[in-house]
């Protein structure tokens, strides 16, 4: 069986700046990975490769084993990528209930009372549903990324792309965003989550990426990766962070 | 289109919430509609045939600024270019009545001949943005009106009257041909409406919002701006196809004129851009203005274009949109509302002057 989705070769050069040299791997249904990396790693932007809004130098994308490069982001959205925006992208001036149930709509190509149900329980499980009838312009961040989060949700991913979901929220609020991962990669959706918070990726996935300078430096078993070298020198000054989350 | 259906949903839980469709309960609205349409009906039997033929072509640019409004309010596109539509649409009906159909029958088809045209012609204007699409749209029209200016078979650069409504007598003309327009304008502004109820509304209203974020949910954005075009120039043809109707004779350099966008976009900004009640207050104000100083010349031109210059620079809402900001009226409700699965609450997202009280039991 082919892999879920798989990179091949992707180069991807913003003028001088090597964000990814050769990168290639493969993601089965129903994965959990985290990729992690130093801050303008180029993480964000291959996410960017992955979902359509970034065109690489080079390379594919593969889903299904279906080459989806030419395609645009709305296009694989609806073949099942579903994605957050590490800067969130609300509609402000639709309400969250809207929000959602546009990419219920689109993303999962619902109508009337089954596009509501989608949306309704995409809110739920963000925890949501009390905003439902906000603007959207009106939340604050951390809301603004819990609605990422839902709009993603809604198109009803068999791929879930989460770019740094996690940043800000306190102990309780990670612990039920893990939840809510891993919910959703248990009713089999693959998930690949972007993250610095490394205890919320550690309860979460069982496969670590490590990407730096353009390259995937690290790959496999998240705390073997943390305890490599290689990864630990990309780190340096962070590793009381890792030290602490690998206990 | 009538009183919005709610959808009674269970999701999981034991709580089962209503989705309904629009901010407040706006039953009774679908019987005003019906009521002010059957009172516009009776018009004819009701004033003047000058007033009438005034409806008529308040009629007509509501049509018009209906379509515009679809156009740059909701999906982004500002044309100026659309009486290449209204030109189309009159033409149609003059070569379909000169083949000897029933001029008032040619309406809805020379309307649907627009459409169609449209289709190829957005290919071509589409890949421009912003003010290049603006100005491919007018010269587009202007490529329009030199086409059909050199065909003298269809009267040439002069023009031609349009045959077959001669059977009619002047009271039965007038009347059918009001009712002509009014059927128009209540299925552009339905239309409409009815559009942006649908998935393709919240479609333009999420890509105005944030078209990255509309894109990566699945939002088709190409498809949703072609269809609203498609749209745009079915309602201009049908309102130049009643121009035809009305005014039974057809003129290039008039039909195809620039002021038809003038006048698209000056009602629309004045009454309220984005909003369907819009372009209908400011079309009311454009008529208004325009029989109590149109005795004075031009004036009502001039005061008109200082009130759409005043209104862009200190109400960019317009009219309707500054009035209700406060109000929060809505005659076209397309929102939607989701109910409460216990106690309701007043949730209209006003921030609260005080920090709400810990649950007032
Ligand atoms: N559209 C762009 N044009 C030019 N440079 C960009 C663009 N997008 C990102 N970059 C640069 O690419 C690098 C990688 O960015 P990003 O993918 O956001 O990294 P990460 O998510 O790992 O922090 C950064 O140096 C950033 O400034
Ligand atoms: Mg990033």
């Amino acid at each position: 069986m082919a892999p879920l989705l798989e990179l091949v070769h992707v180069k991807k050069r913003f003028g001088q700046v090597t964000i990814a040299e050769d990168v290639s791997f493969a993601v089965e249904p129903g994965a959990a990975v985290g990729i992690v990396g130093p801050n303008g790693a180029g993480k964000t932007t291959l996410f960017g490769v992955v979902s359509g809004d970034v065109r690489p130098d080079a390379g594919d994308v593969l889903l299904d084993g279906r080459v989806v490069s030419r395609l645009d982001p709305a296009a694989r959205c609806r073949l099942g990528i579903g994605r957050t925006y590490q800067v969130p992208r609300p509609f402000d001036k639709m309400t969250v209930f809207e929000n959602v149930l546009l990419a219920a709509q689109q993303g999962a190509r619902a109508r009337g009372p089954e596009s509501y149900a989608h949306a309704l329980a995409a809110l739920d499980s963000t925890g949501l549903a009390p905003d439902a009838n906000r603007l959207a312009g009106s939340l604050g961040l951390l809301a603004r990324k819990r609605l990422e989060l839902a709009r993603a949700l809604a198109t009803q991913p068999r791929l879930l792309l989460l770019d740094e979901v996690a940043g800000g929220l306190t102990d309780l609020e990670v612990g039920e965003l893990v939840s809510v991962v891993r919910e959703a990669n248990e009713r089999g959706v693959a998930v690949i989550w972007i993250e610095h918070v490394v205890r919320a990726l550690l309860a979460t996935v069982d496969r670590l990426l490590c990407l730096a300078g353009g390259e995937v430096i690290g790959d496999g078993d998240p705390r073997e990766v943390l305890a490599s070298p290689r990864v630990r020198e990309v780190y340096l000054g962070t590793d009381a962070a890792v030290g602490e989350s690998v206990t | 289109m009538s009183a919005p259906a709610g959808a009674e949903l269970g999701s999981k839980g034991a709580a089962a919430r209503g989705v309904t469709r629009g901010a407040r309960s706006t039953t009774g609205l679908g019987a005003l509609w019906v009521a002010v349409v059957a009172l516009l009906a009776f018009m004819p039997y009701l004033v003047s045939q000058a007033d009438t033929s005034i409806l008529l072509n308040f009629f007509v640019l509501l049509t018009m600024a209906t379509m515009w409004n679809l156009l740059a309010g909701y999906a982004g596109m500002v044309s100026i270019g659309q009486q290449a539509f209204v030109g189309l649409g009159a033409y149609g009906v003059l070569v379909l009545a000169d083949a000897g159909f029933n001029p008032v029958a040619a309406i809805p088809v020379a309307a649907v001949m627009c459409a169609a045209i449209s289709l190829p012609i957005s290919l071509l204007v589409f890949r421009l943005r912003g003010g290049y699409f603006a100005i491919a749209t007018w010269v587009v029209a202007d490529a329009a009106s030199l086409v059909i200016s050199s065909n003298s078979s269809i009267g040439g650069g002069t023009g031609k009257t349009v045959p077959g409504m001669s059977s009619l007598g002047p009271r039965a003309f007038e009347e059918v041909t009001y009712w002509a327009a009014l059927a128009v304008v209540v299925v552009a502004v339905g239309l409409a409406y009815a559009l942006l109820r649908s998935r393709l509304g919240l479609v333009l209203a999420a890509v105005r919002d944030n078209e990255v974020g509309a894109r990566s949910a699945g939002a088709r954005v190409a498809t949703a701006r072609r269809i609203v075009y498609l749209v745009a120039a079915l309602g201009c043809g049908a309102a130049g196809a009643l121009l035809a109707v009305s005014q039974l004779n057809v003129q290039p350099a008039s039909v195809f004129g620039v002021q038809w966008s003038a006048e698209m976009i000056f009602v629309t900004m004045i009454g309220g851009i984005g909003t369907i009640e819009g372009p209908v207050l400011g079309t009311i104000v454009f008529f208004l203005l325009q029989q109590n100083l149109a005795h004075d010349g031009a004036w009502y031109l001039i005061i008109f274009g200082s009130l759409a210059v005043a209104i862009a620079i200190w109400a960019p809402r317009g009219l309707w949109g500054t009035a209700t900001s406060r109000l929060r009226v809505q005659l076209f409700p397309v929102g939607y509302h989701v109910g409460r699965p216990r106690r309701t609450r007043d949730v209209v997202p006003e921030p609260p002057a005080a920090p709400p009280a810990a649950s007032t039991t």
